[in-house]
């Protein structure tokens, strides 16, 4: 910052997950460039289903100083290795998205494609045992990942489940005692300035006005900055993803393991999630209101979960999209309030940190210009594009035709994009190389194998190796898998010892 | 599939590809070498030619042992700077990481307090490279000396020599002549090409290593992308001057009135490449730009015939490396199906405007007005994509990440930070960490680089010992 340039008055609005993590970056980061209210309302609830995430969420960990076991108590958290989809490709299939590589590439040339090679000669085989993570997760074991490269345990990562309504709570404390102000209130109105249109201050119902330059609208859905103020247009997504509805409900855990990994299961309208925390397990039913009534879906997630219900069936309303610019004006929107895709591949509180890391690097130097919105709003459109047409692929990769559903999801077009990318897979088994973003090879290769897209044809430099001493080389690294996976501990073990709450 | 050009892009090409698919039927056209087709000519080769020499089994310590190659830490560069201040860029990390700040944010917050030395001091290969000296890079990751790469310098007669006898090794059908005439396909394709002795050459895919002509590619269409107003050499002259001393592992790059020249020194005499803009005797032509498109139905071009840029940075043969390694990775069946071409030429294209502007860069925001050739460079129009890289920069030192990157974030700094650009505004987050402790550990790291290389053989004594030590001797750098 600019020798002596006042710090920057920032003021967050709402108190949910988005709201808290801005509130803990900020003060982590940027104190001595800012200063950082938050307003929230305890009238008002947090949506709180984002109780999945993906590894990403351990570097906001360790870039805050939190203790891993501390922070895994206090939220209820466990370990998690991948998502388990059920019933995509079609009833009865099930494959995991692992947070990890399938195998080791050999001579330059990605394992699958030798994997792709013998399955065509008559190998049967499953990909996905060449997976530590899924053989792990098969096996309900759990083991911190290696640091050593020549380790199979080296090849995946691992993220956590925990309960988002603690999370929040939790990361209040953290700023609350780095000096974030906190305020208690709901915002009655909120002021422009007149000249530069830019937003001047909230005004409570107590009458209080709070002031600020920068304000970072973690208000949810309704988007009461960005959305209700400044009218930021919507970009409607939901002609490729229907869901717009989500029924949620606790439950007691089951007798038994507690599941390192989330499971998806997909349902007549939509799918259902199962995510096993320390002290019980949440579920919810994520669907499509144009192909399902509410009853009928909270009734269908009542019949399916497993433990003693813990509180009543939950409502919740969307719509997949994004603005047009999450950034506008001195405003910039962070979670919900700035777009929204469903939670199928656990991305709702990356979306908020990748949002939260750009503010960061793009903090207003001294003053907020052009050129620094139009950068946050590139890399922002950029990460919701990339995963909107991964989750389209859930949907379309499909021979399911039991239900209205189905058949409109297996039967629309998709984005020119993805289908570039399927056709590219399907011809040689090729997935488009990006290296930004979220979901690289791995995550693609799993979701099309996993859901019946099979590649005609494999890379040619895959044939250099004789059938049988590829097929030994392929028992070993099975049996090495194996080997690794056998000792771990049972993942309750584990978490009992580690990070019991 | 045949190979058009038997230098060395054409038998790096053949190399790569007959190993890889034993399968396949290799023919290499042996056609003069164009004097224009850089890629097979320059001495220069980035750290990414480990990667390649592994894909071909060409063994780095041979070639040292056999004379045919030198290791190259970076390239200095004299008077191409506003104040003519000479910098250093060397391949690998510059500095360490305190706090949440990147380095050469502190580096830039200490240089505007005076408290810093030249970005390159903070560089392990730019340590060495300026003592004269060279070692591999440390396995441990704690040594201070882990964490830079070096590429290699060849006298391009001999490497390609050595090509030719790897390519002798394996069973690639060899033919000589120019190509007289084009056979087309129906569907736009070629069919075949005729020599001008007569010999009819079919394929299915034909790979253009001929150089900017592109005999084969060019008969597809002619569409050229020129970068003229970004690379303004227009001219190169190639020469051999007499023994310069010892060999060094850096070279040196001195920006002259009409352009600029490198010396490359070899034992026994240095090689000396000039490139300017206007007339002088004994030059070749340089085109820069490149070919949409590489790509096209079965004609791949490859090396100067797909994209051709002054050979500043050695990053010539780079992208043709790097070219066929990809093309290798997306190589599609008999058909060329327009799937895998369309994904081969959008990552090409992201690589070769990745290499253009980082060149345009050293040209367009040198700083140096001194003589014909930079005047009014400053005021040129610049590709839009390192505008909006320069206005990040500008901004507060910030570098948007690139797809298929050539040269990384160090490399980038090492020019903007070398040639005196600092960024108009400091991060905020380098407030996280407090001057003076930023400039003591800065300057911890400075001094432990600074005393390094006393400690380290002399470079010929160091290439002496990898002679006599062929067995415990280097290990790739990348």
């Amino acid at each position: 910052m600019t020798q002596g340039a006042p710090r920057r008055r920032v003021v967050i609005l709402g108190g949910g997950t988005a709201g808290w993590m801005t509130a803990a970056a900020l003060v982590r980061l940027l104190p001595h460039a800012c200063t950082v209210r938050l307003v929230e309302s305890a009238d008002i609830g947090i949506v709180g289903v984002g109780e999945a995430t993906l590894p990403h969420l351990r570097t906001f960990v360790e870039m805050l100083g939190l203790d891993e076991a501390e922070f895994m108590r206090a939220t209820q958290a466990t370990f998690k290795l991948g998502i388990e989809f059920r019933d995509f490709g079609r009833p009865g299939d099930r494959y995991l998205h692992p947070f990890g590589s399938f195998g080791t590439e050999l001579g330059g040339v990605h394992f699958h494609h030798y994997w792709l090679r013998l399955r065509a000669e008559g190998r049967q085989d499953d990909l996905f045992a060449y997976s530590i993570a899924n053989v792990m997760a098969a096996a309900n074991r759990f083991a911190p990942p290696s640091a050593d490269p020549d380790s199979p345990l080296s090849t995946y990562s691992y993220a956590y489940q925990f309960d988002a309504t603690l999370f929040a709570p939790y990361l209040r404390d953290y700023c609350v005692a780095r000096g974030v102000g906190r305020i208690e209130g709901r915002v009655v109105d909120v002021e422009r300035d007149p000249a530069t249109g830019d937003i001047a201050a909230l005004r409570l119902e107590s009458g209080e006005r709070i002031e600020g330059d920068l304000f970072v609208d973690c208000s949810g859905f309704v988007g009461l900055l960005i959305g209700r103020a400044l009218e930021a247009e919507w970009e409607d997504w939901s002609h490729w993803l229907p869901c717009d509805r989500a029924v949620a409900m606790p439950c007691a855990s089951p007798p038994g393991p507690v599941e390192p990994y989330t499971r998806a299961t997909a349902m007549s309208a939509g799918w259902r999630w199962r995510i096993p925390l320390q002290h019980r397990v949440g579920n919810g039913y994520v669907y499509s209101s144009a192909h399902i009534s509410d009853e009928a879906a909270a009734d269908a997630l009542v019949a399916a979960v497993e433990g003693e219900p813990m509180a009543a069936p939950r409502l919740l309303r969307f719509r997949a999209g994004r603005r047009r610019r999450s950034w506008v004006r001195n405003v910039v929107s962070v979670g919900l309030a700035s777009g929204f895709l469903e939670p199928l591949e656990s991305t709702s509180i990356y979306l908020a940190q990748a949002a939260i890391m750009r503010l960061v690097e793009l903090f207003p130097n001294p003053a907020i210009c052009d050129a620094d919105r139009d950068e946050f709003n590139r890399l922002v459109d950029f990460e919701y594009d990339r995963i909107r047409d991964f989750l389209i692929l859930h949907y379309h990769a499909t021979t399911r035709d039991d239900s209205s559903f189905w058949n409109h999801v297996r039967t629309m077009d998709v984005p020119d994009s993805l289908a570039e990318r399927m056709d590219l897979f399907r011809r040689a088994g090729r997935i488009a190389k990006y290296s930004e973003g979220l979901f690289f090879e791995p995550s693609w290769l799993a979701v099309y194998l996993g859901q019946g897209v099979v590649p005609e044809g494999w890379d040619q430099r895959a044939d250099n190796i004789a059938t049988d001493a590829l097929g030994a080389a392929m028992d070993r690294l099975r049996a090495r898998i194996a080997g690794a996976v056998a000792p771990m501990p049972d993942h309750k073990q584990f978490l009992a010892a580690r990070a019991a709450a | 599939m045949a190979v058009v050009g038997a230098g060395i892009v054409g038998l790096s090409a053949a190399l790569a590809f007959a190993r890889a698919l034993p399968g396949a039927e290799v023919t290499l056209v042996d056609l003069p070498v164009d004097p224009a087709a850089l890629a097979d000519r320059m001495p220069g080769a980035l750290p990414t030619i480990h990667r390649f020499h592994a894909a071909i089994g060409i063994d780095e310590p041979d070639l040292v042992r056999r004379g045919i190659a030198l290791h190259h830490l970076g390239t200095r560069f004299e008077n191409w700077s506003a104040d003519g201040a000479p910098w250093f860029h060397a391949y690998g990390d510059h500095g360490v990481p305190a706090g949440p700040a990147a380095f050469h944010i502190l580096w830039a917050r200490a240089r505007r307090r005076g408290k810093a030395r030249p970005f390159d001091r903070y560089a392990a290969g730019a340590a060495l490279a300026e003592a004269g000296k060279f070692v591999h890079p440390s396995a441990d990751p704690n040594s201070p000396l882990a964490s830079f790469l070096y590429g290699l310098r060849f006298d391009p007669d001999l490497y390609r020599e050595r090509l030719r006898s790897a390519a002798d090794a394996l069973p690639i059908r060899w033919a000589k002549g120019m190509v007289a005439a084009v056979g087309r396909r129906a569907d736009g394709g070629v069919a075949a090409l005729v020599l001008d002795g007569g010999q009819r050459i079919e394929a299915d895919l034909f790979i253009d290593c001929a150089g900017p002509s592109a005999p084969v590619r060019s008969k597809l269409d002619e569409r050229f992308e020129s970068w003229a107003d970004a690379l303004p050499c227009d001219r190169l002259l190639i020469g051999r001057q007499a023994d310069v001393g010892p060999p060094l592992p850096a070279d040196v790059v001195t920006a002259l009135a009409d352009g600029w020249r490198r010396l490359s020194g070899f034992p026994g005499g240095a090689i000396r490449v000039e490139a300017i803009t206007g007339e002088r005797e004994g030059g070749v032509a340089l085109r820069p730009g490149c070919r949409p498109e590489p790509w096209l139905s079965n004609v791949l071009a490859v090396g100067d015939a797909a994209v051709a840029v002054d050979p500043l940075e050695n990053a010539n043969l780079h992208l043709a490396h790097s070219a066929i390694l990809r093309a290798l990775e997306l190589l599609p069946g008999r058909d060329c199906h327009p799937l895998e071409l369309r994904e081969y030429n959008r990552r090409t294209e992201q690589e070769t405007r990745g290499v253009r502007d980082f060149l345009a860069l050293h040209y367009l925001r040198s700083g140096r007005r001194d003589g014909r050739f930079w005047q009014g460079l400053a005021q040129r129009p610049v590709p839009s994509s390192l505008a909006h890289m320069l206005e990040q920069f500008a901004a507060r030192g910030r570098l948007p990440f690139r797809e298929e990157e050539s040269f990384d974030r160090h490399s980038w700094l090492a020019v903007l930070l070398g040639m005196g650009l600092l960024p108009d505004r400091e991060d905020p987050i380098a407030g996280a960490v407090g001057d003076e402790e930023a400039e003591a550990a800065m300057e911890r790291h400075a001094r432990t680089l600074a005393t390094l290389p006393a400690r380290l053989p002399t470079y010929p004594d160091y290439l002496a010992r990898m002679v006599r030590a062929p067995a415990t001797s280097a290990r790739p750098g990348t």
